[in-house]
């Protein structure tokens, strides 16, 4: 149902809607924080000893070279190839980044990937 | 003679009918203005996807005499009822659910403070438009640009302003093509040479348990305090949800594919259809372009602002660069805070770090535009 704007003051319209905001995305984070505490498959914390470990902080590739980058890719292609693949553990790993010729006909395609699947 | 009468009589009928009778200068400008975005959709790849049917929509609207908008029923008549009727962008959000990985965002919670922080471009864009005379709803309207979600803002200004929706969709479309430019600057201004060297350990594992229960939840949740927006959120959590419960990879597929596609199509051809000369080529759509460019940044720098006092008050673990993300421009927000992460420091990954305040955004512009809508509609 239609009803008149309750203010038109633009700094009562965004302090309002700002605090909103905030609550609603902050009791997000205690439902999240709930179903994570409620999470019957979770594991369960490791002992003393494993506490004691130094907790992992990416900080492997520290210092580590940029990677040569073939001309004509996009550096935000460069990112996530990167990132993606220091998500698997393997940071600052990237020596350089090079265009797969993708032209030809599809058996020299598939001879091209047989090879790969041999290396 | 009466051949040479019928003649001349059926060509003066043609040309009475024809585009070329009622062409006027504005319809010429709107079509130069529709080869333009083809131009930077097609050559420059600015959002191609969107902005390619959005640029031809437009100039298909600007064609005399097409009946596109009559009484008869016609297919861009149906598709017009698709934005009209606030159909398409929910089923955009059902697409967008179905690719988003929430794992960031449940791994590291507190970044949904960023996705908040972030908003605050929208209403810095909306106290703009009510300074330059547009009214409340307009505004509101406005301002949704900030959240750098192109659905949610054309489903706030169906809803609040359909006459200005053809400029703040290309606004909203266009600004987030631009996003690699704008923030950037703006990311180092505000920044340190040292908050941008910092290091995030690495996010914790998210059980699938996590991963199925939080759209469920946060559906029921969010729906029940903000109605206006159960469409939508509805949408992106059950596209979520078709990817996360691990047996419905068919609809999942769908989802994130066939129909986001479709959908696309005619949520870009639809949107381009408003562009008439009438309602485009006003002083109104600069100003909006000029209010949209303000938002954000305002949004760029409210997350840098609330990711600096995170990084404070956690001791250094959060790099501010990820509050930059809380933009829901998704991913593209969260490759630039990659990519300038990764310029301070060669090998810093921040690509999922970022993705957590990234998605969130998501979250907040929803949640804004249903909290505007309460209050104004």
């Amino acid at each position: 149902m239609e009803h008149s704007p309750v203010t038109t003051n633009p700094l009562i319209i965004m302090l309002i809607n700002m605090t909103v905001v905030f609550i609603v995305l902050v009791a997000l984070i205690y439902l999240i924080k709930l179903i994570h505490f409620v999470d019957p498959t979770k594991e369960k914390p490791k002992p003393a000893q494993a506490e004691e470990e130094e907790p992992l902080v990416a900080v492997k590739s520290e210092g580590a070279p940029p990677p040569v980058v073939e001309e004509g890719i996009k550096p935000e292609i460069i990112a996530a190839i990167s990132a993606a693949i220091a998500a698997y553990g393997f940071s600052g790993q990237v020596k350089a980044v090079h265009i797969i010729n993708h032209e030809g006909t599809p058996w020299r395609a598939s001879a091209k990937f047989n090879n790969l699947q041999r290396k | 003679m009466e051949a040479i009468n019928a003649f001349s009589v059926s060509l003066q009928a043609v040309w009475n009918d024809s585009g070329f009778s009622a062409f006027t200068l504005g319809n010429g400008i709107m079509i130069l203005v529709g080869l333009l975005l083809l131009y930077m959709a097609f050559v420059k790849e600015f959002e191609p996807l969107l902005l390619g049917p959005i640029a031809f929509g437009c100039i298909l609207a600007n064609f005399p005499n097409t009946g596109f908008f009559g009484e008869e029923m016609n297919v861009m008549k149906a598709i017009n009822y698709g934005i009209t009727y606030e159909i398409f962008p929910p089923l955009i959000f059902l697409g967008i659910g179905a690719m988003t990985d929430f794992s960031p965002l449940l791994a590291r919670p507190s970044t949904l403070l960023l996705g908040a922080a972030a908003q605050i471009g929208v209403f810095v864009a909306l106290g703009g438009a009510m300074l330059v005379g547009f009214n409340v709803h307009e505004a509101a309207a406005i301002g949704i640009i900030g959240g750098a979600d192109g659905p949610t803002s054309i489903y706030l200004s169906t809803k609040l302003a359909p006459h200005l929706l053809g400029a703040i969709a290309v606004a909203a479309y266009s600004y987030m093509s631009l996003v690699p430019l704008i923030q950037p600057p703006i990311m180092k201004l505000m920044t340190t040479q040292a908050e941008r060297e910092i290091v995030m350990k690495e996010l914790r594992q998210v059980t699938k348990f996590e991963r199925v229960v939080f759209p469920i939840v946060s559906t029921i949740f969010i729906s029940l305090l903000l109605p206006p927006i159960a469409a939508l959120l509805g949408c992106l959590m059950l596209g979520n949800l078709f990817r996360e419960s691990g047996v419905t990879d068919r609809l999942s597929d769908t989802a994130q594919n066939a129909l986001i596609n479709i959908v696309t199509i005619f949520l870009g051809t639809g949107t381009g259809m408003t562009m008439s000369a009438e309602s485009f080529l006003r002083t109104d759509t600069l100003l909006i372009i000029a209010l949209g460019l303000v938002a954000f940044m305002g949004g760029t720098a409210g997350g840098l602002i609330f990711g600096k006092l995170m990084c404070k008050f956690t001791g250094g673990e959060i790099n501010p660069l990820i509050g930059s993300a809380g933009v829901s421009a998704v991913p593209m927000a969260a490759r630039v805070s990659q990519l300038v992460g990764m310029k301070s420091k060669p090998g810093n990954y921040l690509l999922m770090h970022a993705m957590g305040p990234n998605v969130a955004g998501v979250i907040g512009t929803a949640v804004a535009a249903g909290t505007m809508l309460a209050m104004l509609k």
